[in-house]
């Protein structure tokens, strides 16, 4: 119930801050880019809008969130609430996580009538989200403002997006996918073509374990960096 | 003079943050970057794809002049909040610079090296060719849109998320750079009224001086009714 009551109201903070309003806007951009696309196209460069800008949200927005927060008194008062510091960050992973799915998935709905594995595709997008916005909340230990936290995120979106790249190149690059944001790449693209339902178990099951251990580093660091101030 | 005595000493603080000189110095970096790939791009697209890229180059100048000072205005919209949750913008308005001088004051940071990087842009990227005075005039419309980036920020948002959900809404105001390409009549319609479209309209049509007119006036249309709206909300 708290953690319901955490989410609900980050989700109307999100839509307060104009969250919702913003993705509209940022879908409707796609949708006019993408249809100029041919349908053989289509397939490869949709599953990597959603991959590189809904999916990532998390990444770019928790930051601001945090430090607004901060700025608010609202952490300190989480430390006499009842809500655990594990909660308040799975209720920022969720909420999160929603305006990427709606984003995600309205940009798929209205750009291509191909048939896909929604299955997959909604997986994909809740677990890269998690990754991201988990990145996001260990990036943000130690950063006074919002510039800082901008220039911090992108050695980590280098690590994490260029051995994307290898996704094009020979098999034999295939460990690469131990990068989370590789196998997250990979799980999406297998939602838009065909892909054996063993890399699929085999990629969910390694986000899922990402997210997990992500999620604990990033509870560790959020209760001595940010909560306690070490 | 206490206008510029501030603008220096304000300039080397800034320089002193290491953060601030590196978004600062980031576009620099950002020109190199492109310029190994489009020496390399061209040619492969060509043989894989038998595309040539070389067609779009005023847009992608476009697109690359628009993205810096979109960045610049950012850096500087979020310093400037920054700067009202701490409460310094407040301490300097009771200076004898003032609320309107700490406005130029800071926008100014966010039009100089977007004005410096407009003119490197086009002379290091050697993307076709651009008169000089041509770039002379990019590089005051690339000034003049980070600084409507800047206070687009400032201005309309009231914390720091929402100076990020700004930020990413602006960023689409990208694709009017390139509306020409989406041959939708309605889509350039609408991008007559936005920054970006003017700045690749006057890079691709550099004689026409009523394009460089009509550019300037949008530009500085966007800049005044933003200061108008700022100093009456203020």
């Amino acid at each position: 119930m708290r953690l319901l009551n955490a989410i609900i109201s980050d989700i109307r903070f999100q839509s307060k801050q104009g969250f919702y309003l913003v993705y509209v806007i940022i879908t409707v951009m796609y949708l006019i880019i993408l249809s100029l696309l041919p349908e053989s196209f289509l397939r490869i460069a949709l599953p990597l809008v959603v991959f590189s800008d809904p999916s990532v949200l998390g990444l770019f927005f928790i930051g601001g969130i945090i430090m607004l927060e901060k700025g608010q008194g609202v952490i300190q008062v989480l430390v006499v609430s009842p809500l655990t510091t594990g909660e308040y960050i799975i209720a920022k992973v969720i909420s999160l996580s929603v305006v990427a799915v709606a984003a995600a998935s309205a940009i798929t709905i209205l750009s291509s009538s191909e048939t896909i594995n929604w299955f997959l595709f909604l997986t994909s997008v809740v677990l890269t989200s998690g990754i991201f916005t988990l990145f996001g909340v260990v990036i943000n230990a130690g950063c006074n403002n919002v510039n800082q936290y901008i220039l911090k995120t992108i050695p980590y979106m280098l690590l994490l997006v260029l051995p994307c790249f290898s996704i094009l190149g020979s098999p034999l690059l295939y460990p690469l996918t131990l990068v989370p944001s590789v196998a997250a790449l990979r799980l999406m693209l297998g939602a838009f073509t065909q892909i054996t339902w063993y890399e699929s178990a085999g990629l969910t099951l390694y986000l899922l374990l990402a997210n997990y251990l992500l999620y604990r580093y990033a509870v560790k660091i959020f209760e001595n960096k940010i909560v306690f101030q070490d | 003079m206490i206008f510029f005595t501030h603008y220096r000493n304000d300039s080397r603080q800034l320089f002193r943050d290491p953060v601030m000189r590196i978004l600062i110095f980031a576009p620099l970096l950002m020109i190199g970057l492109f310029k190994i790939i489009f020496i390399f791009l061209p040619p492969i697209l060509i043989s894989k794809l038998s595309f040539d890229i070389t067609q779009y180059y005023p847009y992608i100048l476009s697109g690359i002049v628009v993205m810096i000072s979109g960045m610049m205005g950012i850096v500087t919209g979020f310093l400037m909040i920054d700067e009202r949750d701490g409460n310094i913008s407040e301490l300097i308005s009771v200076t004898p610079l003032g609320q309107s001088g700490y406005l130029i004051n800071r926008l100014s940071f966010a039009a100089f090296p977007a004005f410096i990087y407009s003119i490197a842009a086009p002379l290091i990227l050697d993307l076709g060719t651009v008169p000089i005075l041509n770039i002379f005039f990019i590089s005051m419309l690339s000034s003049i849109y980070s600084a409507i980036i800047g206070l687009l920020i400032y201005s309309g948002a009231d914390n720091k998320v929402k100076a990020l959900t700004y930020a990413k809404g602006l960023n689409s105001f990208a694709l009017f750079a390139f509306s020409d390409l989406f041959l939708l009549r309605w889509l350039t319609v609408i991008s007559w009224a936005f920054p970006p479209y003017w700045i690749t309209m006057v890079v691709k049509n550099p004689q026409s001086v009523s394009i460089i007119l009509i550019a300037f006036i949008i530009h500085l249309l966007w800049f005044l009714i933003l200061i108008f709206r700022y100093l009456k909300t203020r």
